[in-house]
């Protein structure tokens, strides 16, 4: 059985990751956590990937203009101590400055920065993104600004990459082709060893020698600045898996997400990330029930006909629903698991501060 | 059902579909249905997963998606119907298959495709789902189905994966790569051979969501956009604007308060959600010029193989054009 609730779980850490499939309401989540904890007089800044826009206005941040500086979101609290604060994230910009803060002189930085290579790269791939959310954080988490930081993550299985980005970035630089292009005083010519010689004819094959040329040349410049971001990665790593850190999992009661959302608290736990919450949020509400001998089996077609009908599919579907919610109850014996009734689009603070007290509430959901 | 519903024109004339939509939305449901849907007009088809989802197996009654294909459905399912075939693509497959392709020997190919995907596709932009996009095309090619229905990435990683091809052809100027972007936008582009279905609920946010969706595919990448699909849209019941008790007296029948009190609630939770609705699809008329289809929400936490007949069949409806556009 559940032993601890939400509201203790926000308590006691001092940084919330929310994760989940697509579609479940992630965001609107995170940002009630904060602001519930920003009511309780913590200074609190909400982290976002990719917020809806109604969400981003309501929290003041822009989605045509990403910033790299966190927003307060004036009037969220009343609270003399509490604030919230929010941020969009831009992954291309946070590797942008990275880079700028490390290459050591701007020559460099600027070679890096034009190189196509690390401009795709920056761009979405390679699990750059992910891996610059996570630097993000941890710069974050370094300035001691905030009491608590809630991150949101991408969809599910996109969470999962990006939990992992801190250790690829150690395996990607320990990777022996990076090790032999990078190293340093030979020519493009000479990168004779066969594993990369391998490597290169591919992507030459492919790709063309254009390619070639630049990866080579963006590896080298990124040597001398591998052990910095080997450094942050292992911190960030140990940072997600801190016994402050807690992570709440959000899903809906939908099949596919419960589906996903169970395949990823295995994930979370075999990656030594601590699970403290789950979230089943838009739940549908139970109606109370009637008298059955009130409604006649051979009822016409009719206005009573219709909200019978309603009532029928209500009941089927939230009796279906328990059942999808209790497959993920099952998995959280020793972590907090709340249902929350759908609410229509949560577009301003109102919204976030109802959602928050159904999230910090634990109630079963009934129609009333 | 079955043989006697015809394959709307739409989908008729399309050898493959691409189902793309905001996670949570029913893309892999719209999907199924489809696949129902053609094939019981006789069609053979060939379902694909690209974004790792098995899902789609089970929900034909088969068992989860993998590389290998499995047959969901066969022909004998309904006299005159099609047979469903289903299969995942990963880049790592796709790659693997377009390096033998490409007759690349065996030794150098275990070799590449073993430890340098991940550095070849970082190093080339949009390069993973080229391989995706580039092995769909070539069972397109090879002719093996009459339709290919893609379920592909949710919205957010839609449009870099349909915009993969076009941005390959200007990063990279010749080799195997630009033959294989090129044959891939060619693909897109044609209108004959390649559509996109959208898939959107009936809420402010996947509806944002699919208008930005669509201008990007039809303006920025060309591609061919089939009927919009409004999944799980509530059944308009018009009794729900009533109390319980008027709606008893109407129909002659005494309801006890309890149950008048549940009704009641039911009915304010129907209109509610009725209402939104409705805003929703004046948005989409005003917003999203395109002729569109509704599917009924089935009171249903996990949908089985028979609810996708029903789906099937809503699909199969003419879809409604909003007014002021032409078809």
């Amino acid at each position: 059985m559940t032993t601890v609730d939400i509201a203790t779980v926000l308590q006691e850490a001092d940084l919330v990751v929310t994760c989940g499939p697509g579609g479940v309401g992630k965001t609107s989540t995170a940002a009630a956590l904060a602001l519930a904890a920003a009511n309780s007089g913590r200074r609190v800044i909400v982290v976002t990937v990719d917020p809806a826009r109604r969400l981003a206005d309501a929290l003041g941040i822009d989605g045509s203009a990403k910033s790299h500086d966190p927003s307060e979101v004036i009037g969220a609290t009343s609270h003399p101590t509490g604030s919230l604060w929010a941020l969009m994230l831009d992954a291309e910009s946070t590797f942008d400055r990275l880079i700028t803060d490390r290459a050591g002189d701007a020559k460099r930085a600027q070679t890096i920065l034009a190189n196509p290579i690390y401009r795709s790269i920056a761009g979405s791939l390679g699990g750059a993104q992910e891996y610059m959310a996570i630097e993000r954080l941890h710069q974050l988490w370094s300035s001691n600004e905030f009491d608590l930081i809630v991150i949101d993550t991408p969809p599910s299985r996109h969470a999962i990459d990006l939990l992992g980005a801190p250790d690829r970035l150690v395996t990607f630089f320990s990777h022996p082709i990076y090790r032999i292009i990078a190293a340093p005083g030979r020519s493009f010519a000479r990168v004779t060893n066969a594993g990369s010689a391998t490597f290169l004819w591919v992507v030459r094959k492919l790709a063309g020698p254009k390619v070639v040329e630049d990866i080579i040349e963006f590896f080298r410049s990124l040597s001398g600045m591998e052990a910095g971001l080997r450094q942050r990665a292992a911190e960030a790593s140990t940072l997600l898996r801190a016994k402050t850190t807690a992570f709440v999992l959000v899903s809906s009661p939908r099949a596919e997400a419960i589906d996903e959302a169970a395949h990823l608290a295995d994930a979370l736990r075999d990656g030594g990330f601590p699970l403290r919450a789950m979230v089943i949020n838009l739940v549908h509400p139970t109606p109370a029930s009637i008298d059955g001998e009130d409604i006649p089996a051979d009822l016409a077609p009719g206005p009573l006909a219709d909200q019978f009908a309603l009532y029928r599919d209500l009941t089927a579907l939230a009796h279906d629903e328990a059942i999808e919610m209790d497959r993920l109850r099952d998995l959280a014996d020793d972590v907090a698991l709340v249902e929350v009734p759908l609410i229509d689009d949560i577009h301003d603070l109102d919204g976030l501060a109802e959602l928050g007290t159904h999230l910090l509430l634990n109630a079963h959901v009934d129609l009333a | 059902m079955g043989p006697g519903r015809s394959t709307p024109e739409w989908l008729g004339r399309t050898r493959v579909l691409m189902v793309v939509g905001k996670g949570g939305v029913g893309t892999s449901t719209v999907a199924a249905s489809l696949a129902v849907l053609a094939a019981d007009g006789g069609a053979d088809v060939l379902l694909v997963s690209v974004d790792g989802k098995s899902g789609l197996g089970p929900l034909l009654g088969g068992t989860p998606l993998g590389p290998d294909e499995q047959v969901l459905r066969t022909k004998a399912h309904r006299s005159g119907a099609g047979r469903i075939r289903g299969r995942t693509i990963t880049p790592k497959q796709a790659f693997g298959d377009y390096l033998e392709l490409k007759g690349f020997g065996g030794i150098l190919r275990r070799a590449a495709s073993a430890a340098s995907l991940d550095l070849i596709a970082g190093a080339t932009p949009g390069m993973e789902h080229l391989l995706v996009l580039g092995k769909i095309k070539e069972l397109d090619r090879l002719q093996s189905a009459d339709l290919i229905i893609v379920d592909a990435p949710p919205a957010g990683h839609a449009t870099p994966f349909l915009r993969s091809a076009s941005a390959l052809q200007t990063a990279v100027a010749s080799g195997p790569v630009r033959d294989q972007a090129d044959e891939v936008a060619a693909l897109l582009a044609d209108h004959h051979r390649s559509q996109c279905v959208m898939v959107t609920l009936p809420e402010e946010t996947p509806v944002n969501e699919v208008i930005e969706l669509a201008y990007d595919l039809e303006d920025e990448l060309s591609l061919a956009l089939a009927p919009l699909v409004v999944n799980g849209c509530w059944p308009d019941r018009p009794g729900l604007s009533m109390t319980a008790a008027a709606a008893a007296r109407k129909q002659k029948i005494t309801l006890s308060v309890a149950t008048r009190r549940a009704l009641d609630d039911v009915a304010r939770f129907g209109r509610a959600r009725l209402d939104m609705q409705l805003e929703q699809f004046a948005r989409l008329d005003d917003r999203l010029p395109l002729p569109r289809i509704q599917l009924p929400r089935l009171p249903v936490a996990r949908l089985r193989p028979e609810h996708l007949d029903v789906l099937a069949e809503a699909l199969a409806a003419e879809p409604t054009v909003p007014a002021g556009v032409t078809k």
